[in-house]
């Protein structure tokens, strides 16, 4: 399958980067490690002009451990992060969800920062070219309307990275830089439930270090797939929690994940009522490989189960 | 659209030739050098037929754009056989029956080696969750992991 | 296994396998030659839609494309299968019945020039009203798909023997249950890709296929040529499954484009187009009746089965015969009703398929025992007490020579420790039975059988020349494999040159599992044949009787005294001075009843011989998610003797694989005409996490007709998989599945169905 055309440029460092994309007008793209991007390049939902290769920016490849933070480059692979001891032993959620996400090869490639900024994704949007001027152009194609639920001007993508509703549970924060300068905001704020533009960055702004207060947190990352390799979420939950209190996050369905709160995660009854908010929150739709009504079910089971392994019980 | 130049090493040799900008580095290595022994199967990332090894780490070749490739170290199934001796890989897909179609087989090759690579010993355990990176539509599996196992207590 | 031959029965190294593992096996797509062009096609965005008219000069006039064909380029014959079939001229000119058919195709320099060509044929359509559902489609009043076929009802297969009505009155127990199962993708890894080049008036093709001789057959037809100027070449198979028995429309378009241009084009299909527009697997629906004794005998059965066909027939009286044979060659019915319908619908076309009707197969083995519970016996019990015998008549006349089932039940049974688990299932845990039999080949006219050719070279080397082709299986080697038994030269003495139209001759292909029975048959006996020429001259050289010459490591001795010997090179010179030099040729033929014919006369000797297996599947249940776990999976086949057990072996794995795990995870998903999941992310072949602990056994007899005893390996277990898995789900549940595959929402549906009972 033959990639559209565009210039590749290669970013010496984070000016540079952000140098090259203004000269660019818009139709500039950042790339990592392109296992998000370039399929949807092949497909035609992404048209750059100019790809900005952002890997090899030695600063953004690090990880340091100090002032209380832990602070991740944006460059960062998966795998190295998996192999991570310290992130092993004191975040278990971000830990598992590493090892949950597609497979280990794609872990040796991807990025931390891909990750958390690739796009959502539908069944009936992640398609050729052809297949969707066959079908329709959706609301995410700039289409009329949905193609999943009829009629609907609102788009039901799913987000679907394992390792952003870990990072939420840790309360991370993320660090940009763009054409107007440099910002942190907290990564909850990321999300704007916008399809066509489903993060809060700016045009131009990079994504430089995802910060984690480095703290010890008790957790687990609750995947639901149909292989236990390789498949995106059908629906994520991350738990971590510190003392009693439990902060839960629900990914895999819908624009943006969803945060809870658990002021005491040992009460079995506030565990069920999070659990039941949950899945009554959650609006799957016919875009998965499973059906909607099992998906918002599971929501609540994920929930539950994440919770009693986060604090220890449970398997 | 003009073309771009790249130059890396591949299977210990090194090469300098113009691409477009917006190949994927299969593509080049595929057409450009002939060496097709890496497949497009999925050509989305989805099935790890076109994996390589670049600077040591297993990549999907149908994901990577041949300019990124500019100063690496490539190896392709190609580039493994050692003065006319197999590597120990091949030799073990070989004798446990791990290949049958053939088409997975370059793949799952290369994605042990950069297995191996990383960690000499790996448990069968290990070695599954690897592996689970690749599709095989012919095998059940079950001698690609046998033949991965025999290489490890090889190397 | 002990064994009184020198390589057949051994665990032998593929001889396919060095190229594969250093990348240098070729094929299609990895083909290069002097001016190639890229070929590109142009497909219908519409599931029914009437072709007003088609216009690819604009795209003529884009630099670097050399030639584009439409329907209107080529003749119009349309193929079938069969007479009575011939709907599918590959390029229509009238109508575009599904979505992704092939319309119009460009040749260019490149594929960024075929793309923009592409873009630039206009073709003008009148969409027309579309049925994707089988039901709707038989109404009175739906679009009609293909004139020919009333209420698109493209094959009834009509069989009945005895009085089922009767049989079901007087049954202890009746049960009538109805399955369903999504279709599944042939998901072979390669691509489909073809190269076509055109000197001379000779037509050459590279294609990944299962049947050099029929491909050639139908574009002989297609595009008029004689047969001998159509000359389909060896390449390595990605895969094929069933998938790629039949001539596909890519083979024309290529073909076309190599005429019309003069240079050599290669057209390599995405994975999107090889999902929606080569081959696919059918959505099956099946009733299933079925009338016991209070014994666990079955008195009856009375089948309906509907088979979405697609939009053309591609396979069709086949694929909609096969999954009720499977069945009636492996369990004694004494009455039995089948109604099979294939019915067309809009959507991309339907072929046979290695684990075809999984519905109705693990509906069956499923319902069975559920029945065999009520009655208080277990499934290992009514299975051996309805299993067919060697020497008995299946209910539609096919005699059974050598059978294994029994053998392959109690080896699996105990194996897996299968009563006592059964008895014993929790709420979490299921174990499953599954039996089936397969027919090695099945009638195909004159070309059921295989002839083969063999020359000693003047040093000994042997080249043999065969049609059977290999599709990843191993089919190749094993006919080296034979050759090398027979001749007694190592196997990397033996040249082979296979599946190439030229110089081969007729042979079934690799999808009626006819390999292994007729052409390494064939082999065996055109080996045999020059085998008997060197005794000959060898007992006559070292002066002993023709009796008394075995033939092993190049040499030719005496079996007495094995010190007396000569080099078979030496026999292979002395034959040249003779004139005579060691040719000879071999032919099979298989023992079928040729009048037999799928619709009109549905009875007579099916097959050569039928090979047996069973299948049980161990599965844990997470009761809040419905994701089935399987630790655990166990396979008894009875192939004959196995020519090479480890090839046997992957076989069977990868049925566990692509049958066993995969009815938990595969399936075609529909949005009306639009395929979901054309792609092998969200279609989901089982990866190696996802696989069970295998055991294989293999369950060894001896074939009376089969080379060496041989018969086929491996597809036995590519249809009784599922049916385990699904009967373990039965086991634990007490429920039968209602749709396969069993992906865990469809599994908590199945427990929750259960609460509600309670
Ligand atoms: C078969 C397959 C299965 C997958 N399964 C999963 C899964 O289970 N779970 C999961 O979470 N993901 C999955 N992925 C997606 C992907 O592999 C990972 O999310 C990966 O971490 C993405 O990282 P990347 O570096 O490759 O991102 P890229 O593709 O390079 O980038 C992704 C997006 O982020 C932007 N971007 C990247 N870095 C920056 C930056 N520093 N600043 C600003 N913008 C940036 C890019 O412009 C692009 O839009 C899968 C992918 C494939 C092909
Ligand atoms: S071809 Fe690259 S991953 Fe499938
Ligand atoms: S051997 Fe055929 S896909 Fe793996």
């Amino acid at each position: 399958m033959v990639l559209p055309k565009f210039e590749y440029k290669k970013a010496r460092d984070v000016a540079d980067a952000i140098a090259l994309y203004k000269g660019q007008k818009g139709k500039a793209v950042y790339l990592a490690g392109g296992t998000d991007l370039i399929p949807l390049i092949k497909q035609r939902l992404s048209t750059p002009s100019v790809v900005i290769d952002l890997k090899g920016i030695e600063e953004l490849k690090s990880i340091t451990n100090k002032d209380g933070w832990l602070e991740i480059g944006a460059n960062v692979t998966l795998f190295e992060l998996k192999i991570y001891p310290w992130i092993r032993d004191n975040l278990p959620a971000f830990y598992e969800s590493l090892e949950a996400t597609a497979c280990e090869t794609l872990q040796l490639r991807g990025t931390i920062g891909g990750n958390i900024l690739q796009d959502t994704r539908c069944l009936k949007h992640n398609q050729s070219l052809e297949w969707r001027t066959s079908r329709g152009f959706c609301l995410k194609s700039n289409g009329k309307e949905c193609n999943v639920v009829k009629g609907s001007k609102v788009c039901f993508a799913n987000y679907c990275s394992d390792n952003a509703p870990a990072l939420v549970t840790l309360g991370a924060e993320l660090k940009l830089e763009g054409p107007k300068g440099e910002r942190v905001i907290e990564l909850t704020t990321l999300f704007t439930g916008d399809s066509l533009k489903p993060f809060s960055i700016d045009a131009g702004e990079i994504l430089t270090y995802i910060r984690i207060p480095a703290k010890k947190t008790k957790g687990a990352y609750e995947k639901l797939r149909v292989r236990e390799s390789m498949d995106y979420p059908l629906v994520g939950v991350a738990v971590s929690s510190v003392g009693v209190a439990a902060k839960i996050c629900v990914g895999g369905v819908g624009l943006q994940p969803r945060l809870y709160e658990l002021e005491d995660a040992g009460i079995e009854t506030a565990i069920r009522e999070i659990a039941d908010k949950a899945s009554s929150d959650a609006k799957p739709v016919a875009n998965a490989v499973v059906s909607p009504a099992y998906r918002k079910k599971m929501v609540g089971v994920l929930v539950k189960r994440a919770v009693k392994r986060a604090i220890g019980e449970g398997k | 659209m003009k073309m771009t130049r790249v130059s890396f090493e591949i299977n210990n040799e090194k090469v300098s030739l113009d691409v477009r900008p917006y190949e994927t580095l299969l593509e080049t290595l595929r057409e450009r050098l002939m060496l097709t022994g890496a497949k497009e199967a999925c050509g989305m990332g989805s099935c790890g037929a076109c994996t390589v090894v670049m600077n040591g780490i297993p990549v999907r070749s149908c994901l990577v754009l041949a300019p990124e490739a500019d100063g690496a170290v490539i190896t392709t199934v190609e580039g493994l056989r050692q003065d006319g001796k197999l590597h120990p890989l091949q030799q073990a897909f070989m004798e446990k029956g791990a290949v049958q179609c053939g088409f997975c087989t370059s793949g799952m090759i290369m994605t042990a080696k950069a297995l191996l690579e990383r960690n000499k010993k790996p448990t069968k355990k290990e070695i599954i969750k690897t592996m689970s990176s690749n599709i095989c539509r012919c095998t059940g599996y079950k001698k690609i992991i046998e033949a991965v196992e025999e290489a490890a207590k090889k190397i | 296994m002990n064994n009184e031959f020198n390589i057949v029965g051994k665990r032998v190294v593929r001889s396919d396998s060095l190229a594969k593992v250093t990348g240098e096996a070729r094929y299609t797509a990895d083909l290069k030659f002097p001016n190639m062009l890229v070929a590109k096609v142009l497909r219908s965005p519409h599931p029914h839609a009437k072709i007003l008219k088609i216009d690819c000069s604009k795209a003529l006039k884009v630099p670097g494309v050399k030639a584009a064909v439409s329907g209107f380029d080529s003749y119009g014959v349309k193929w079938g299968v069969f007479r009575y079939t011939q709907d599918h001229a590959m390029l229509h000119t009238d109508k575009v019945r599904y979505i992704g058919e092939d319309v119009a195709a460009v040749a260019a320099v490149d594929e960024e020039t075929a793309l923009e060509a592409l873009s630039l044929i206009k073709v003008d359509y009148e969409p027309l009203p579309a049925v994707f559902d089988p039901f709707e489609s038989m109404k009175d009043g739906a679009p009609q798909i293909h004139s020919e076929y009333k209420n698109n009802v493209n094959i009834h297969i009509h069989i009945d023997v005895g009085e089922v009505d009767k049989a079901m009155e007087k049954a202890f127990l009746v049960r009538e249950d109805t399955f369903k199962a999504a279709g599944e993708a042939y998901a072979m890894m390669e691509p489909y890709a073809v190269v076509a080049l055109f000197k001379n008036g000779y037509l050459d093709l590279y294609m990944p296929n299962a049947g050099p001789h029929v491909r050639a057959k139908a574009l002989s037809n297609m595009l008029k040529l004689p047969l001998n100027r159509v000359r389909i070449r060896h390449i390595n198979s990605g895969g094929a499954f069933g998938g790629r028995s039949e001539v596909a429309p890519g083979d024309l378009v290529a073909s076309l484009l190599a005429i019309k241009s003069g240079q050599p084009v290669k057209l390599v299909l995405t994975r999107e187009e090889n999902a929606t527009a080569s081959r696919q697997v059918h959505d099956i629906v099946a009733t299933v009746k079925t009338g016991m004794k209070k014994d666990g005998t079955i008195l009856a059965k009375d089948y309906k089965v509907v088979y979405d066909g697609g939009a053309y027939s591609s396979t069709g009286p086949i694929a909609t015969s096969i999954p009720f044979y499977v069945y009636e060659e492996c369990y004694r019915f004494p009455n039995v009703r089948y109604n099979g319908y294939r019915v067309f619908t809009n959507k991309g076309i339907r072929g046979m398929y290695g684990c075809h009707g999984r519905a109705f197969l693990a509906g069956n083995e499923s319902q069975m025992d559920l029945m065999a519970k009520e009655l208080g016996l277990d499934p290992v019990d009514v299975r051996l007490k309805n299993g067919l015998k060697p020497g008995e008549v299946t209910a539609t006349k096919s005699k059974i020579t050598s059978c294994g089932l029994k053998e392959t039940i109690l080896e699996a049974s105990e194996k897996t420790n299968f009563r006592k688990k059964w008895a014993k299932p929790s709420k979490r845990k299921g174990i499953g039975m599954g039996c089936v039999a397969i027919m090695c080949g099945f009638p195909m006219g004159f070309r059921s059988g295989s002839s083969a050719y063999v020359k000693i070279n003047d040093d000994g080397q042997v080249t043999l020349v065969t049609g059977l082709v290999d599709n990843g299986q191993g089919n190749e080697s094993m006919v080296i494999q034979v050759a090398s038994e027979v001749l007694g030269v190592p196997m990397e003495d033996i040249n082979l040159v296979c599946a190439d139209t030229e110089v081969t001759n007729l042979d079934p292909g690799a999808y009626s599992q006819a390999a292994a029975f007729v052409g390494a048959n064939a082999v065996r006996v055109a080996c045999e044949n020059a085998r008997k020429r060197i005794v000959a001259i060898a007992a006559e050289k070292l002066g002993i009787k023709e009796t008394e010459v075995g033939l092993k490591d190049r040499a030719a001795h005496s079996i007495k005294h094995p010190d007396k010997k000569m080099p078979i090179s030496w026999v292979v010179r002395e034959a040249f001075f003779r004139g005579e030099p060691i040719v000879a040729t071999g032919s099979f033929f298989p023992h079928i009843d040729f009048e037999r014919e799928w619709v009109t006369r549905p009875w007579g000797q099916m097959a050569g011989t039928f090979s047996f297996g069973t299948s049980v599947a161990e599965i844990e249940i997470d009761q809040e998610t419905g994701k089935i776990k399987m630790p655990k999976f166990t396979s008894a086949h009875d192939c004959g003797r196995p020519i090479n057990p480890m090839a046997v072996e992957g076989q069977m794995e990868g049925s566990i694989q692509q049958a066993g795990v995969a009815a938990l995870t595969e399936g075609n998903l529909w949005d009306k005409g639009h395929l979901l999941n054309p792609n092998l992310l969200e279609y989901k072949v089982p990866l190696a996490c996802d696989m069970p602990e295998i055991d294989t056994i293999i369950v060894s007899s001896r074939d009376p007709a089969g080379p060496f005893g041989a018969k086929e390996g491996g597809l036995t277990i590519r249809m009784n998989a599922y049916s385990a898995v699904a009967c373990a789900l039965t086991n634990a549940t007490g429920e039968l599945f209602t749709e396969l595959p069993l992906t865990p929402d469809k599994v908590l549906t199945v427990l929750e169905r259960k609460k509600g009972v309670k």
